[in-house]
C-alpha cells in the first residue's frame, strides 16, 4: 500500500462538453473544478476512525474495505473461494482520452493506488460486502471474475467519510458460463462529494446478473456503464433507484449490448428529483444482428418534486435483427394528486404524505434488496432524504 | 354536528353546488340521493377539502368550527372521514403503515400517545373480522390489486379503526354484490352512536335496507330539493327523480 500521488492536472481540456449527447446532463462544471488525485494510503489513526464509522457487518458476508481505493487488510476478511490479487496492469491506460465515456476509466488506470482482482471459484457460493470509503480523493479499481458456475452475493457500498470526497471507481465484472451474481450497489454520498464510475460487465452463456442500485447524496455523480451479453441466454436485470435533492446531479449512461442469442435484459429506473436536483439517464440498448431472440425491456420513470427539479430520461434502442422482443417506456411526472389527497384525507401531514409517495415510487426497486438487515439499514440511512416515510414505516 | 348553509362550489370554473343547505344532527344517519351529475360527489369532496373544489360562498360548520378553514388533514384530525367512491391504489405504501400513521396522527391531535404495536394489531384484527377481510390485506399496498368490493371494505375498515365523528360515505355501495353490501353495511352500523353522524351518498335504495337512515335528502342541480324520512328513498326507487325535478 504505497502512497501514490500523481500529478493530475485539472481535466478541463479533456472533458466532453454538453454538446456531447451522452454528457448533456452531467455536472461538467463541478468536474472541471476537481482535481482527481490519488490520496496516499491512510494512516493507522484514520483507519481506526473510519472503522468506527462503518456499518454493522452483514451476517454471512465477508468484507473487503477500501479507503480512497487502498485495500485495508485490518478491516477486511475474505472467505475461502475468493482470491484477492493485485494487478500490475492498467489496461485502460492506452485508451484514447478522446473517447469521453472511457475517460474516467483511463484516469483510474493511471492513478489507482491498487488495482485489485477478485476471483470467485465455483467451489461454493460466496457472499462479500465491499465497502468503498471516500475520505479525500481516490480511484478504486476492482476486477471481479466469476468462474463457470460460480455464485456470488455481492454488496457494494460507497460511503463518504469526508465532506467533499472525490471517487473515481472502475469496476469490471466477468461472468463465465452459468455464473450467477446477485449484486447490490448502494451509493450514500456526503453533500459535497463527487463520484465518477465506470462499470464494465460482461455475461457469458447462461450467466445471470441481478443488480439493484440505490443512490442518493453527493454534489454530482456520473456513471458510465457498459453491459454486454456475450453468451447465449445470458440474463441481466438492472434496477436503479436514485434520489437527487437540493442542487445534486446524478447522471447515468448505460449501454447494454446484446451480442448473443436469447440474451435478456430488464432495466428498471426509478428516479426522484426534488429541490433543484437533476437526474439524467440515457439507457442505450443495442441488439446485434447475431442476437436472435433477444429480449430487452426498459422501464424508466422519474418523479419531479417542486418546480425547479429536472429529469431527463432517454431510452435508446438500436436493433439490428428482426427476431427480437423489445419494449421501452419513459415517463416523467409529478406526485399523483389523487394519491396525495387520499393520504391527506386520512390525516397524514403533507410532508409525510409526499415522503410516503416518494418512498413508494422507488419501492419496487428497494423491494429487490435481498438482505432484510440491509433493507433496515437502508431505511435508516434514507431517513434524511425521506424522513416522513421512514417515520410512518418504522411505526408499524 | 354538521351545518351547511348556502354552499356554492365550482369545479374547473363550473358551478356545481348552488346554494346547498343541510343540517345533520349528532347521532343521525342521513342519506343523500340524486341523479347523476347533481353534485353528490362534489359535496363529499368539498367537505373533505379536495383541491380544485372551490367554495365561492356559503359556510360549513362542523361541531361548531369552520370546516372550510381547515386543511384536509386537519379535517381528518378533527374527526371527519371521507369514504371514497373510487379509492385510489397506492402501490408501495403498505396498508398497515397507512392505518397506523393515520391513527397516530389523530391521536397526536387529541393529545394521546402513539398506539403501541400490540394494541394496534389487536384493534386492526378485530375490525378486520367485522369486515371479513383476510389479514394478508394488511401487508399489501393501499388498495393495490384490490377488487372493487375489497376497496370498499378497506374504506370501511379504515373508518372503523379511525372512529370518526362524522363520516361521509360516497357511493360506498357501488360495485358491491349483495353479500359484500351486507358486510359493508354491518361495518357502518357498528359505528352508529349518539355522538356520531353519517352521511350516506347513494344511488340506490338497497343500501338503505341495511343502513336505515333517519333522513333522506334529494340533491339535484346543486341543492337539496326535497327531504323526508326513509320512505322517501322507497318512493324514489319506484318513481325516479323526474317528478321532483319537474316540480323543482
Amino acid at each position: 500500500m504505497n502512497a501514490t500521488r500523481m500529478n493530475s492536472p485539472r481535466i478541463t481540456s479533456a472533458l466532453p462538453t454538453t454538446r456531447n449527447e451522452n454528457w448533456k446532463y452531467a455536472n461538467l462544471r463541478a468536474l472541471s473544478r476537481t482535481e482527481f488525485t490519488q490520496a496516499p494510503a491512510p494512516a493507522a489513526a484514520l483507519i481506526a476512525e473510519i472503522a468506527a464509522l462503518l456499518p454493522e457487518p452483514l451476517e454471512g458476508y465477508a468484507r473487503l474495505v477500501l479507503i480512497d481505493g487502498h485495500p485495508i487488510e485490518t478491516l477486511s476478511t475474505l472467505p475461502e473461494g475468493l482470491v484477492l490479487e493485485r494487478r500490475a496492469d492498467g489496461n485502460e491506460s492506452s485508451v484514447a482520452v478522446a473517447q469521453a465515456d472511457r475517460y474516467f476509466a483511463a484516469l483510474n488506470a493511471r492513478q489507482a493506488a491498487a488495482r485489485l482482482r477478485l476471483r470467485v471459484s465455483a467451489a461454493q457460493p460466496c457472499a462479500l460486502e465491499l465497502l468503498c470509503v471516500a475520505v479525500g480523493s481516490g480511484h478504486p479499481a476492482l476486477q471481479l471474475q466469476l468462474a463457470a458456475g460460480a455464485s456470488l452475493r455481492f454488496i457494494e457500498r460507497h460511503l463518504s467519510a469526508g465532506p467533499a470526497s472525490v471517487g473515481n471507481l472502475h469496476l469490471e465484472v466477468e461472468l463465465q458460463a452459468r455464473a450467477k451474481l446477485e449484486h447490490v450497489r448502494i451509493l450514500q454520498l456526503s453533500p459535497k462529494a463527487l463520484h465518477m464510475e465506470t462499470l464494465d460487465m460482461s455475461a457469458l452463456e447462461s450467466s445471470t446478473l441481478n443488480l439493484v442500485q440505490v443512490q442518493w447524496g453527493g454534489q454530482a455523480s456520473r456513471a458510465n456503464v457498459f453491459l454486454e451479453h456475450r453468451g447465449a441466454e445470458a440474463s441481466i436485470d438492472w434496477r436503479l433507484a436514485a434520489i437527487a435533492e437540493d442542487q445534486q446531479t446524478h447522471d447515468f449512461y448505460v449501454r447494454t449490448a446484446h451480442a448473443a442469442e436469447r440474451a435478456k435484459t430488464t432495466q428498471t429506473v426509478r428516479a426522484i428529483a426534488s429541490g433543484r436536483g437533476r437526474i439524467g439517464f440515457n439507457g442505450h440498448m443495442i441488439v446485434e444482428p447475431q442476437a436472435l431472440g433477444a429480449d430487452s425491456q426498459q422501464s424508466l420513470r422519474a418523479l419531479l418534486v417542486g418546480n425547479d427539479s429536472e429529469a431527463n430520461l432517454r431510452p435508446q434502442l438500436e436493433i439490428y435483427t428482426d427476431a427480437v422482443t423489445a419494449s421501452h417506456g419513459a415517463t416523467v411526472g409529478k406526485l399523483d394528486a389523487d394519491m396525495l389527497f387520499y393520504l391527506l384525507s386520512r390525516g397524514i401531514d403533507p410532508h409525510t404524505a409526499e415522503d410516503l409517495l416518494k418512498w413508494a415510487f422507488i419501492g419496487d426497486v428497494l423491494a429487490r434488496l435481498p438482505v432484510p438487515q440491509l433493507q433496515k439499514s437502508l431505511r435508516d440511512a434514507l431517513a434524511h432524504a425521506l424522513p416522513g416515510a421512514i417515520a410512518a414505516e418504522t411505526a408499524s | 354536528m354538521l351545518t351547511i348553509k348556502d354552499l356554492h362550489t365550482t369545479v374547473g370554473g363550473k358551478k356545481v353546488l348552488d346554494g346547498l343547505c343541510l343540517e345533520v344532527p349528532a347521532g343521525e344517519v342521513h342519506a343523500i340521493m340524486g341523479p347523476n351529475g347533481s353534485g353528490k360527489s362534489t359535496l363529499a369532496y368539498t367537505l373533505a377539502g379536495r383541491p380544485g373544489y372551490e367554495v365561492t360562498s356559503g359556510s360549513v360548520h362542523y361541531q361548531g368550527q369552520d370546516l372550510l378553514a381547515l386543511a384536509p388533514e386537519e379535517r381528518a384530525h378533527a374527526g371527519f372521514f371521507l369514504g371514497f367512491q373510487y379509492p385510489v391504489e397506492i402501490p408501495g405504501v403498505n396498508n398497515v403503515y397507512l392505518l397506523k400513521a393515520a391513527l397516530n396522527a389523530a391521536r397526536k391531535r387529541g393529545g394521546l400517545p402513539e398506539v403501541d404495536a400490540f394494541e394496534f394489531l389487536t384493534l386492526v384484527r378485530e375490525k378486520m373480522r367485522i369486515m371479513q377481510m383476510d389479514e394478508a390485506f394488511l401487508s399489501r399496498g393501499v388498495n393495490e390489486g384490490f377488487s372493487g368490493g375489497e376497496k370498499k371494505r378497506n374504506e370501511i375498515l379504515q373508518m372503523l379503526v379511525l372512529e370518526p365523528t362524522l363520516a361521509v360515505l360516497d357511493e360506498t355501495d357501488s360495485g358491491l354484490d349483495i353479500d359484500a353490501l351486507k358486510v359493508v353495511a354491518a361495518g357502518v352500523n357498528t359505528l352508529r352512536s349518539a355522538e356520531r353522524s353519517i352521511l350516506l351518498i347513494t344511488h340506490y335504495q338497497r343500501l338503505l335496507d341495511y343502513i336505515r337512515p333517519d333522513r333522506v335528502h334529494v340533491l339535484a342541480r346543486g341543492r337539496i330539493i326535497k327531504s323526508g324520512g326513509p320512505e322517501l328513498a322507497r318512493e324514489l326507487e319506484e318513481r325516479g327523480y323526474d317528478w321532483l325535478l319537474s316540480a323543482a
